[in-house]
């Protein structure tokens, strides 16, 4: 009996080694292992033998039924590929791939909705504000008031009140999206965790990282016993989700109106790698989000109490964010609507 | 601010290279752009925030490395201004109002000359240029203590007298360096019985300077009022080093310590002796000020507890001369006062250290922000929605519609230009406009998306055949500020799909936002494409987000197409509600394919409850041929 399962898998396999089909194939395969097929019919001889050899014979036929099983796969393989380029063979594979007409989410977009994602994840919600804003809300809220030397920093564009009620000076394009933070706060009670992105806007000349009209995305926290720690953690946490665990990031001290301690950001210079180039004005490092602990002007601007409660708030270039992330070595690229930009998103 | 450190290490140990204290003056707030190596020093170029204007001196800078390398300063050496028995006459009429400080000293017998060597290389090293050894003095002076300082020649002074008032507006005023201007009104001055002298805080007058024929100087040591200063500065578009302190605040207890220095050095490098008894009119003495902090109060917001000691410490190599007052210890008391309190000593040139959380900063800045470690916010997330609340995912959905038919998205300015408005029709008087434009093409708030989409568009047809874009963004609608609006458009331009394609797509994205709406109105058809937009921020107010599913139905369709001929002007969309409206049983009817005026329909006739039978569908459609047939004059094509 051995050696009749010995002869089954020997014609089993040259006949598997010569089909040229996968149609032949399912034919050997029921031809031997099929319900009348030759190896299933040797099989049920196996009551014949005696007992004390049957284990040894059983073992055999299961060895011989693998064979023939594993030999069937890996032929049907090599034909499915052989069939596959003979047909490839007909045509020129050489030739360029036709494309989907899928069009391109702009660069802000794609940064923009990963950044959400990031903050989403750590519990803030996201809000929109108004780019028409009040003096009040932009700057003197944020305990930036008129005449504030803080406010030569950001110039001003201010909007023609003809035929309003509104008196010159008085309503302006918001310089920063920190416009929100009070009025968020003033219709809600803490614990607040709240992003903004939006544009902002500054009388400034236009060069490779500045313009007149760009994207900042705010954010703030407001709870019972928010510190300076978790700012630094938040911010960490943030660009390294944005840029990779690698990413190189210092914090050093400066001064916002509305901060105290006033944190600014500084990561290492995407596009020079930190070796210095005129995006980062030779230092290596690019400005990237003034931050602080929320002062405490601001806080009672919004009814809150600041014995209390404390935050922090931080204000990335969402502009410069892309930019970096990409390595595009000028802001003016994002608002210049050329598909040969667009097309590489 | 230009900081030498050859002038720095006058009066600081410095052991840290210059580019590790450069570093280190960035992490404790007085940026550091750049570092200049030149042949005998290396010059620090800072960035000084509005709310420090005593690092706009030497000193303030060696103040701020002394703390950084825990040293001490070595303050210049100053003498005890001698009196002088026989004193010039000089009348000052000063009102403190404007003028909260009014320090100053005659010296006569001066020879006015050139400056030493030392002077001259040191005020070249800070972009100054050398005048005369009088200006020089009070310039190095102003550099390093950060007093601005004037000198006046005592002789041209008419009437030995010196008033301070406030401008009408419309006075004439030469500076010293020969430019003619007329003065705004409140702009401080100083007259003599004739005529203006002086634009306090910002310029000297060309009529009171000092020259080589000088014999006798009053030197002028002020305190003026920021805003004063900074008023008159923007109205005049004048800035000087001594108006930019001025505007900031300047030492106001630091008038004397300038003019004992000023006095000191004019003495010895242009002689003379001092001729009146010093001058110091203010009606409140500039003293330090007491300020508080919580020891607790410092652990809580900075997250980390920093030792009493090197608390001290840090507060010590600042100077605000920290005094503990240890915490009391019975248990009512609150968690804030157990660590106690360290009162600090505020030297008047810290204007800027006021509240607790300045304090806060201080330890903060010099222990080293870089040296924190990093937590994250421990609280409750919240979960009521948020005031303002925008739905991104939703435009992010819409957006991926677009994009998956092709659509590019671009994002354009807010702020267009007069012509973009007139070449598109519309009149500039009737939008939203910027009072100080940066320039007149980006003067007026675009009150629609149409006009950068199809300035895109052009832009990109000399590099593409086939141009799809969109852009979802704000656009300002309102004729004055009283009705203006900021309202999200969704605009789109293509030459690349044909109407229907556009139509489509509308309805694409309204179907998955759940909207029932007409796309038809939001679309128009160009010389040379297909433009749509819609009013986004109206359309997503009906977004339905609830999707219910409905069960597969149990019994098979039958599905048919019609070929009707229509007479005349016949609307497709009228045909097909007019075949839904013929029986429930008709679930879907699409137009399969037309050609002149027969009109495929592809009919989808379906029974929830049971099979349909060939004859029951019959009846259904003898019902839709004859109500086509009446209402439409339309025929079965056989």
């Amino acid at each position: 009996m051995e050696e009749e399962l010995m002869q089954i898998k020997n014609s089993a396999v040259s006949m598997i080694i010569d089909a040229s089909d996968q149609k032949e194939l399912e034919e050997i395969k029921l031809q031997f292992l099929g319900r009348s097929g030759k190896l299933t019919l040797t099989l049920k001889e196996i009551t014949k033998i005696p007992a004390e050899k049957r284990a040894i014979v059983g073992q055999l036929a299961n060895e011989v039924k693998r064979v023939i099983e594993e030999s069937i796969e890996s032929k049907l393989s090599s034909l499915i590929s052989y069939f596959s380029s003979q047909r490839k063979q007909n045509i020129d594979v050489t030739a360029p791939g036709i494309k989907p007409g899928i069009g391109h989410l702009h660069p802000m977009t794609q940064v923009l909705h990963d950044v959400i994602d990031i903050f989403k994840g750590i519990g803030f919600q996201v809000a929109d504000g108004p780019e028409i804003e009040t003096d009040y809300y932009n700057f003197t809220a944020l305990n930036m008031p008129p005449n504030a030397p803080s406010r030569d920093t950001q110039a001003t564009l201010y909007l023609d009140t003809k035929n309003s009620n509104a008196q010159p000076g008085q309503i302006l394009l918001r310089t920063q999206t920190s416009n929100m933070q009070v009025r968020t706060m003033e219709k809600i009670k803490p614990p607040v965790r709240v992003i903004v992105p939006g544009k902002v806007y500054r009388v400034d000349d236009v060069d490779a990282s500045h313009g007149f009209e760009f994207w900042q995305l705010e954010g703030f926290c407001i709870d019972k016993n928010v510190r300076l720690t978790d700012l630094f953690g938040t911010i960490d946490y943030v660009l390294k989700k944005v840029y990779g665990e690698k990413t190189k990031i210092k914090f050093a001290t400066t001064n916002f109106g509305f901060v105290e301690p006033g944190v600014d950001t500084y990561m290492e210079c995407t596009v020079c790698k930190g070796k210095g180039c005129n995006f980062c004005k030779q230092s290596g490092w690019s400005e990237i989000m003034p931050a602080g602990m929320v002062h405490p002007n601001v806080l009672k601007a919004a009814g809150y109490d600041s014995q209390k409660v404390s935050g922090f708030a931080f204000c990335i270039g969402l502009s410069r964010l892309v930019t970096l992330r990409y390595q595009m070595d000028d802001l003016r690229l994002l608002t210049n609507p050329d598909l040969r930009i667009l097309e590489q998103f | 601010m230009i900081v030498p450190l050859s002038w720095l290490k006058e009066y600081v140990d410095i052991t840290l290279t210059p580019k590790e204290l450069g570093e280190k003056l960035t992490e404790v707030g007085l940026g550091c752009e750049k570092i200049i190596k030149t042949k005998d020093d290396v010059i620090f170029e800072l960035e000084i925030t509005p709310n420090r204007p005593d690092c706009l001196s030497i000193i303030g800078v060696a103040r701020e490395i002394a703390a950084i390398e825990n040293k001490k300063i070595k303050f210049p050496q100053l003498p005890n201004i001698l009196k002088t028995q026989k004193p010039l006459p000089l009348i000052v009429k000063t009102d403190s109002k404007i003028n909260p400080r009014f320090t100053g000293i005659i010296i006569s017998g001066i020879k006015v000359g050139e400056s030493p060597k030392w002077l001259k290389e040191k005020l070249e090293k800070m972009n100054q240029r050398p005048i005369n050894n009088i200006v020089d003095i009070t310039n190095y002076v102003m550099l390093e203590l950060g007093n601005p300082i004037h000198a006046f020649d005592y002789d041209k002074i008419i009437g030995n007298i010196m008033t301070v008032s406030q401008t009408k507006g419309g006075e004439k005023f030469e500076s010293v360096d020969g430019i003619a201007y007329r003065l705004p009104k409140d702009a401080v001055v100083i007259s003599d019985k004739e005529k203006i002298i002086d634009l306090c805080g910002i310029k000297g007058g060309k009529n009171s300077g000092t020259y080589k024929e000088t014999k006798t100087i009053f030197i002028r040591v002020p305190v003026e009022i920021p805003n004063l200063i900074r008023k008159s500065s923007q109205a005049l578009g004048l800035r000087s080093d001594a108006s930019s302190i001025f505007e900031r605040g300047v030492n106001a207890g630091g008038t004397i310590d300038a003019l004992k220095r000023t006095t000191d050095l004019v003495l010895e490098l242009a002689g003379g002796k001092i001729a009146s008894n010093p001058y110091d009119l203010k009606e409140i003495n500039f003293k330090p000020w007491k300020l508080k902090l919580r020891k607790d109060r410092l652990n809580q917001i900075l997250g980390i507890n920093i030792p009493l000691k090197k608390t001290i410490d840090i507060l010590e190599s600042l100077n605000l001369s920290p005094v503990h007052l240890p915490g009391e210890q019975r248990r009512h008391l609150d968690d804030a006062r157990k660590g106690g309190r360290i009162e600090c000593t505020i030297p008047t040139y810290r204007n800027d250290l006021k509240i607790e959380e300045d304090l806060i900063e201080e330890v903060a800045r010099i222990y080293g922000y870089n040296n924190f470690p990093k937590t994250m916010p421990k609280g409750v997330i919240p979960t009521v929605q948020v005031p303002y609340f925008k739905d991104y995912a939703l435009d992010e959905k819409v957006k991926n519609i677009l994009k998956a038919s092709g659509f590019s998205e671009i994002y354009t300015y807010s702020l267009i230009g007069d012509k973009d408005l007139t070449e598109n029709n519309i009149d500039p008087e009737k939008i939203l406009r910027v009072d100080n434009p940066v320039s007149r093409d980006f003067e007026y708030l675009r009150p629609t998306l149409k006009i950068n989409l199809l300035k895109a568009f052009i832009q990109n047809k000399s590099n593409f055949e086939k141009i799809n874009l969109f852009e979802l963004g704000k656009v300002y609608s309102g004729k004055s500020l009283d009705e203006a609006k900021e309202i999200y458009y969704l605009s789109g331009i293509t030459n690349n799909k044909n109407f229907f394609e556009v139509k489509g797509l509308l309805e694409k994205i309204f179907e998955d936002l759940g909207i029932k709406e007409n796309s038809t109105k939001y679309i128009e058809i160009l010389n040379d494409g297909i433009f749509f937009e819609i009013n986004y921020s109206e359309l997503i107010k009906d977004f339905n987000p609830n999707k219910t599913f409905k069960p597969l139905p149990k019994y098979p369709p039958i599905v048919e197409d019609l070929s009707i001929i229509t007479e005349g002007d016949v609307k497709t969309s009228d045909l097909i509600s007019e075949i839904k409206n013929q029986s429930p049983l008709v679930v879907d009817v699409s137009l399969l394919d037309q050609f002149k005026n027969s009109k495929t329909f592809h009919i989808v006739y379906q029974d929830k409850n049971k099979n349909l039978t060939g004859e029951g569908v019959a009846e259904i459609r003898e019902k839709i041929l004859k109500s086509l047939q009446s209402k439409f004059h339309a025929e079965l094509n056989n």
